[in-house]
């Protein structure tokens, strides 16, 4: 093969390119992670919290943010855009043009005193314009790279040549007026596109009068929730005073063809769902209404979230659009006429908000991105790749991910984006770590008996020197038990000032470092490095946050401001005098794989394990390779389930790093991460298998509807997969009624099963194409065809398909021949004769994961499906380390979907399989043998099933008993500490938060009563 | 080595290399009723533990001490379960910290429980009793070497009850029994609830069978190992005795909240068994650390054995089975 560069190039610093370059970067590739504005998270970091879980989103993408920020692997090209991309894949030359911030980044600290000197305000584009920031400024406070950046069109230094301020304000020299931007050229080997969407612009529909103040978009909502956002988290009217009634209008730039965006926009019923729900959480009086073609709740949890919603916390759910807001010209009420559900009129009603739920459109520089790359688009304006291949754009070593191929969740995105890095990893398999270099330190020296403890004060600028006596907490430091040596410093971040420290440790012989200034969680894993360079353990350091905690809460008490400082540096001291340095382990460990079911999903990662040369096992129960899918005929893009699954099943077949096991199940599994040993039984395998990841995809089966609508009753009722050979076998039944949701969406099975509305519409059209004189009667409860298979629906209707939507509590009720139906919609009965009835039955989660589930320690849902470790950014993983999943055994899903994740489950293992070892980290737990009696409490608080409990003898002077003790397995624990904090007798240590440690902070703190 | 308090003794006070056998001692006099020449090895370790209370091995990471300790300094501070009853009342009931153990123990116990049955059981009595609010006893801070902290506890302690205008102190806990009658000079009686259950007509006619684990404070630092039987008796139960039982019974391993390790876990280990072994259905006791220890051994997420047995506070025992017949 020609020339292989070990090199990536992601696209677009959304939690997309954020996932791929992470797993890249893991898998020892070069990344450059290229993004448009001045900071990495895309619009996740807008989100105010996510569903259907509610969790903060910023939360939740923050740690990823910082984890790009500080890997060595990832060089990150922010206010830069690509402008050309040559070659081919293995080997391109993309030129990216960085454009000027006018700040240069090795001096800027991000202390902000630019930003109180700056005159001009700007709409803040992060709060969505609902407030305002300065020209020179930082996207969020959790921006990253923690650089300011000056607006070049608002300053008015750059375009009237006046004011300076910033320059004359900073203190370290960072402010460079002269800057012109470069443009640079990178050497890789494959791109990832990642560059998202753009929210529909909500001007161009005038009816809907976003020029109101009190309406809003659901971008400037989500701000307007958020604590961070303009008004603090509480929703403000342009009055100032809080709104008692909001609507939401659903479908607002999607499924709606007559202006061109005819997709689903796949996330904005359960965004705006989320949103009732947290605005009501904020005022319990707030009434709250979404006005909607169809409710989609289609992923996992959502269902069951729209029914919370709905049943239990009141948002009312109206089965309408309004065509506009109508806005009174005396007293400017906003109000929204609509047709009643029950068909009895229009109805006009008064809101004080409304919110317009924009849908998620195909970015201006998307497209423009996909010229400069040179791959095809779908008429949807998405980048155009196949069912059997999400992330394959139509270059070879072009990947595509989230929401530039199709309108998706977060979820679905993480999915993607691991999908897309794991092919390209893939591509570049043989150049794993051929441009990373690691980092050589100076030998630790010995810490020795003597406490000598250097302290660093930081004045942040004016941030800690304007508020906190600095020189007082210097010359009181000084005087602290363990401390040899005490300095300030200016910004003890700035590059020159880390020297300093280096030299400071060497200079004074310090074995112990306390750095005075700001929040660990920015700052810590780069003193920790400093240390390393001065040849001390990392380990041997302690932040004082006398920014956050002294001088930004306190800023108009000095005096007590400084009192509080000493305070925290006495506590800091007491506890760096007892730091002990703490070591990382390698563990050798075996780089091979497991995959549990041989359908689509364990195929495609199966094979995506073995092209980056690892062996994997596969496994599956049925005697042939294929799953769920062989009972299909068709895919919903019109090729045949055979034109993807035989070239398929044939190469997992015929590659040399794959075995395949059919007819045979995982009966025992012993070991963890990298050490897992797997016992294999079945029809003539008996086998002990060795690996250090597994991936369930053990998929999901057709329910066979029993006992609804009269199935198993009458021989002309079948269900989609059956429908499906019927059809290629050709048949004439003239009527065809299908009804959706046939054991679904009920008390039993609560949830959604996602695909079945576009299987249904896929067949309807079938059959309609087959013979245009057929009747079709959908009868269905909700048409979730979401994303771009919503085209299938519109195509569906056009070939005259009849829709009727019937409810939960008046279902149709089948006869032999006929079928007695309410629907809602028109408010009337009606009898429909048919010929062939097909239930849409809802994926069921297979009886084996409930065995399965405990051999790997991995929970279940309340559906029985697998439960990942986070919905939103870990949806292929399992809180156990080492165990992935992938596919409909994680939730019902289509035939990309799984796909995708298993080629994320597969890049997910990678990481873990590309290493040379396993390590561990420094502070993690250890039990004290003697004193663990046992109780297996911290088996049940820690979230990584790192303790284990072991039989053992104990001999004491009289008695000899048999009981079970506690093993913490290294390479599993995180070093979080829930076990230590639980345990009873003070077996286990939290080593960097040992007892004495945390007692001498606690009385150090007495100290100061 | 072999634990010998003759030889910690020498080590000690002859040799004075010190042992750290005075940290393993339980304390529970065990060694002090077999002792032919009677010496009172316990007090001795109590002695020597005082001011080294850094040197003790706590449970939970000593927040139980932590909390005692705060309530010194914090001159309103209380245990949590309010001033109940007849607030004129002459017979006054002490919980002790039993609200301390709800908040720290996750053993499947509920402890205030026994405050809410004592008070029932001497409603039942007529005792007309008043529930004192004071501060912890401290009986875990003198076991545990700190008898500064004791001391100040005692003082405060002592103070509440004279203004309390009580005659009568009735406790629940072994240890706070012991430490009010012996380690505090106060000016009233002091009696273990079993002393007034034993001779009650509770009109309960039980016929559970049950075992009575002595707590050592009640039995061998007390002398009391009747009452408890005879209340259970009297109640209608059937006592049988363990294996070792009354001045021989063995310690649950963790008073005064220390030690709690795989030694004294074979205590444990050998009591549930012996518990086991007489069939009955409930092991009752009369000392909230018994029953957390007790239980939670008893209750432990992957037991090697099982116990199929409950184990009661003597004050819970007899209110519910006194509850139960109200019930029929």
């Amino acid at each position: 093969m020609s020339k292989l560069v070990g090199a990536v190039a992601v696209a677009g610093g959304g939690v997309a390119g954020i996932q791929s370059a992470i797993d890249l970067a893991n898998s020892g590739l070069k990344v450059y992670l290229i993004e448009s504005s001045t900071s990495i998270g895309g619009k996740m970091a807008q989100l105010d919290k996510t569903f259907p879980t509610l969790d903060c989103s910023m939360c939740t993408l923050s740690p990823k943010l910082a984890e790009v920020s500080r890997h060595p692997n990832i060089e990150l090209l922010t206010y830069s855009e690509i402008t050309s991309i040559e070659g081919k894949a293995g080997d391109f030359k993309v030129k990216v043009k960085r454009k000027a911030t006018y700040v240069n980044p090795k001096n800027c600290t991000a202390c902000g005193l630019c930003v109180s000197k700056c005159p001009v305000k700007v709409p803040d584009e992060y709060n969505e314009g609902g407030n305002n920031r300065k020209a020179i400024y930082l996207a969020f406070p959790q921006a990253v790279p923690r650089v300011y950046t000056i607006d070049a069109e608002k300053c008015l230094y750059l375009t009237k040549g006046k004011c300076g301020n910033c320059a004359k304000s900073c203190e370290n020299d960072a402010i460079n007026y002269e800057d012109k931007g470069e443009e640079i050229e990178i050497n890789v080997g494959s791109v990832i596109l990642s560059t998202g969407f753009e929210p529909f612009d909500a001007t161009q529909l005038e009816q809907y009068r976003l020029d109101h103040p009190d309406v809003v978009t659901s971008m400037q909502f989500e701000r307007q929730l958020s604590s961070s956002g303009p008004f603090e988290g509480h929703v403000t009217l342009s009055d100032g005073t809080h709104p008692k009634k909001i609507a939401w209008i659903q479908c607002i730039g999607s499924r709606s063809p007559e202006i061109g965006r005819r997709n689903c926009s796949s996330v904005c019923c359960m965004y705006a769902t989320k949103e009732a729900m947290v605005a009501m959480e904020h005022d319990s009086e707030l009434e709250t209404t979404i006005f909607n073609i169809d409710v989609r709740a289609f992923g996992k949890g959502f269902e069951e979230f729209y029914q919370k919603a709905k049943n239990e916390k009141g948002v009312r759910f109206i089965n309408s659009r309004p065509s506009g807001v109508e806005v009174d010209p005396n007293t400017n009420k906003l109000s929204l006429k609509y047709e009643l559900e029950d068909g009895n009129g229009i109805r006009q009603e008064e809101f004080d908000m409304v919110v317009l739920s924009i849908g998620l459109t195909p970015s201006k520089s998307s497209k423009q991105l996909v010229n400069i790359a040179g791959v095809e688009m779908d008429d949807l304006g998405f980048v155009k790749t196949r069912i059997d291949r999400p992330v394959e754009t139509t270059r070879p070593g072009i990947f595509v991910s989230g929401t530039m191929q199709a309108p998706k969740d977060i979820p679905d995105t993480v999915a993607d984006a691991s999908g897309a890095a794991s092919k390209a990893s893939s591509l570049l398999s043989s150049e794993r770590g051929s441009l990373v270099t690691e980092k050589q330190y100076p030998t630790e020296k010995d810490v020795g008996d003597e406490v000598r403890t250097g302290v660093i004060v930081c004045r942040c600028g004016i941030n800690i020197g304007n508020v906190v006596d600095v020189p007082n907490v210097v010359e009181y430091a000084k005087d602290l038990n363990g401390v040899a040596f005490v300095k300030e410093e200016v910004y003890a971040c700035s590059s020159d000032s880390l020297v300093g420290i280096a030299d400071m440790v060497k200079e004074h012989n310090l074995n112990r470092v306390v750095v005075a200034s700001c929040t660990p969680r920015t700052h810590e894993p780069m003193f920790r490095e400093t240390l390393m360079e001065a040849g001390l353990n990392p380990y041997m350091f302690e932040l004082a946050n006398i920014r956050e905690h002294c001088s930004w809460v306190h800023q108009n008490e000095k005096e007590k401001a400084t009192r509080k400082a000493r305070d925290t540096v006495r506590m800091s001291v007491s506890r760096a005098n007892l730091l002990q340095p703490l070591y990382k382990q390698k563990v050798e460990f075996n780089n091979s794989g497991l995959v549990i079911g041989g359908g689509i999903a364990g195929m495609n990662a199966a094979l995506d394990i073995a092209d980056k040369g690892f062996h994997v096992t596969l496994i599956e129960k049925k005697p042939e390779l294929g799953g769920l899918l062989n009972t299909y005929t068709k895919l919903q893009d019109g090729r045949s389930t055979n034109e993807v699954l035989e070239p398929l099943i044939a190469r997992v077949e015929s590659h040399d790093n794959i075995t395949v096991l059919i007819d045979a199940e995982l009966v025992e599994l012993e070991g963890s991460i990298g050490n897992f040993t797997a016992h294999v039984k079945g029809d003539g395998v008996d086998e002990e298998i060795q690996c250090g990841v597994a991936i369930i995809a053990t998929g999901a089966d057709e329910l066979m509807p029993e006992g609804y609508f009269s199935y198993g009753k009458y021989p002309n009722i079948v269900t989609q997969s059956k429908l499906e050979h019927m059809i290629d076998k050709g048949m004439d039944a003239k009527n065809v009624v299908f009804i959706q949701c046939a054991g679904g969406r009920n008390d039993e099975r609560p949830y959604c099963s996602r695909a079945c509305c576009t299987v249904a519409m896929k067949n309807a059209i079938r059959l309609k194409e087959d013979n245009p004189k057929r009747n079709i009667y959908m009868l269905y409860r909700d048409i979730r065809t979401f994303g771009r298979w919503e085209d299938l629906y519109t195509h569906a209707r056009e070939l005259g398909v009849v829709f009727m939507r019937y409810t939960e509590d008046k279902e149709p009720q089948v006869d032999e021949k006929s079928i007695k139906m309410f629907d809602q919609l028109l408010n009337m009965n009606f009898d429909i004769n048919y010929d062939l009835l097909v239930l849409s039955a809802p994926m069921v989660a297979p009886d084996t994961n409930e065995t399965l589930a405990p051999l790997f320690k991995v929970p279940l849902d309340s559906n029985k499906f697998f439960l990942e470790a986070h919905i939103k950014l870990r949806p292929v993983e399992f809180a156990t380390e080492g165990v992935f999943l992938c596919g409909t055994a994680q939730a019902p899903k289509l035939v990309d979907e799984a796909v995708s994740q298993a080629s994320a489950a597969a890049s997910r293992a990678c990481t873990i399989l590309s290493s040379d070892f396993l390590e561990t980290i420094g502070n993690i737990s250890v039990v004290d043998s003697e004193l663990c009696i046992g109780c297996g409490r911290c088996t049940m608080v820690c979230p990584y099933k790192a303790p284990e409990l072991q039989e053992v003898v104990v001999e004491t002077e009289e008695i000899t008993y048999t009981t079970k003790k506690c093993e913490i397995n290294p390479t599993v624990c995180k070093g979080c500490g829930s076990c230590a904090a639980e345990c009873p007798t003070g077996a286990i240590t939290s080593r960097h938060f040992t007892t004495p440690q945390i007692m001498a902070v606690i009385k150090a703190y007495g100290e100061g009563l | 080595m072999k634990t010998s308090p003759r030889n910690t003794i020498y080590q000690t006070n002859v040799y004075k290399t010190g042992s750290d056998d005075i940290w393993n001692c339980l304390t529970c006099n065990l060694c002090y009723d077999e002792c032919p020449q009677g010496v009172d090895y316990p007090e001795f370790v109590k002695e020597e533990r005082d001011g080294n209370v850094e040197s003790a091995d706590l449970v939970h990471k000593g927040v139980f001490t932590l909390l005692s300790d705060m309530m010194v300094d914090l001159d309103k501070s209380r245990t949590s379960l309010e001033e109940a009853g007849n607030k004129d009342s002459k017979v006054g009931y002490y919980p002790g910290c039993l609200d301390f153990q709800d908040m720290f123990f996750n053993v499947d116990a509920d402890f205030s429980s026994i405050a809410n049955s004592s008070m029932k059981l001497l409603d039942r009595m007529d005792l007309d009793p008043k529930r004192l609010q004071m501060k912890c006893c401290g009986h875990d801070q003198l076991w545990q070497g700190d008898r500064t902290t004791f001391d100040k506890l005692k003082e405060q302690n002592t103070k509440l009850i004279k203004e309390s205008g009580i005659e009568t102190l009735v406790t629940s806990c072994a240890e706070c029994y012991r430490t009010l009658s012996q380690d505090y000079d106060l000016p009233i009686k002091v009696v273990h609830i079993s002393q007034l259950l034993k001779d009650a007509d509770l009109g309960i006619d039980s016929n559970v069978d049950v075992t009575y684990h002595d707590a050592c404070r009640l039995g061998r630092h007390m002398g009391e190992y009747d009452a408890p039987r005879d209340s259970l008796t009297k109640a209608g139960a059937n006592v049988t005795e363990m294996a070792h039982t009354k001045e021989k019974a063995w310690c649950c391993g963790v008073s005064s909240m220390m030690n709690c390790n795989d030694k004294s876990k074979a205590l444990r280990k050998t009591r549930l068994d012996e518990a086991k072994k007489t069939g009955a259905k409930v092991m009752v006791t009369t000392c909230p650390k018994c029953l957390a220890h007790l239980t939670c051994m008893k209750n432990e997420l992957e037991s090697v054995e099982d116990y199929d047995f409950e184990i009661k506070d003597l004050t819970v025992f007899l209110a519910d089975e006194m509850e139960g017949k109200k019930d029929e």
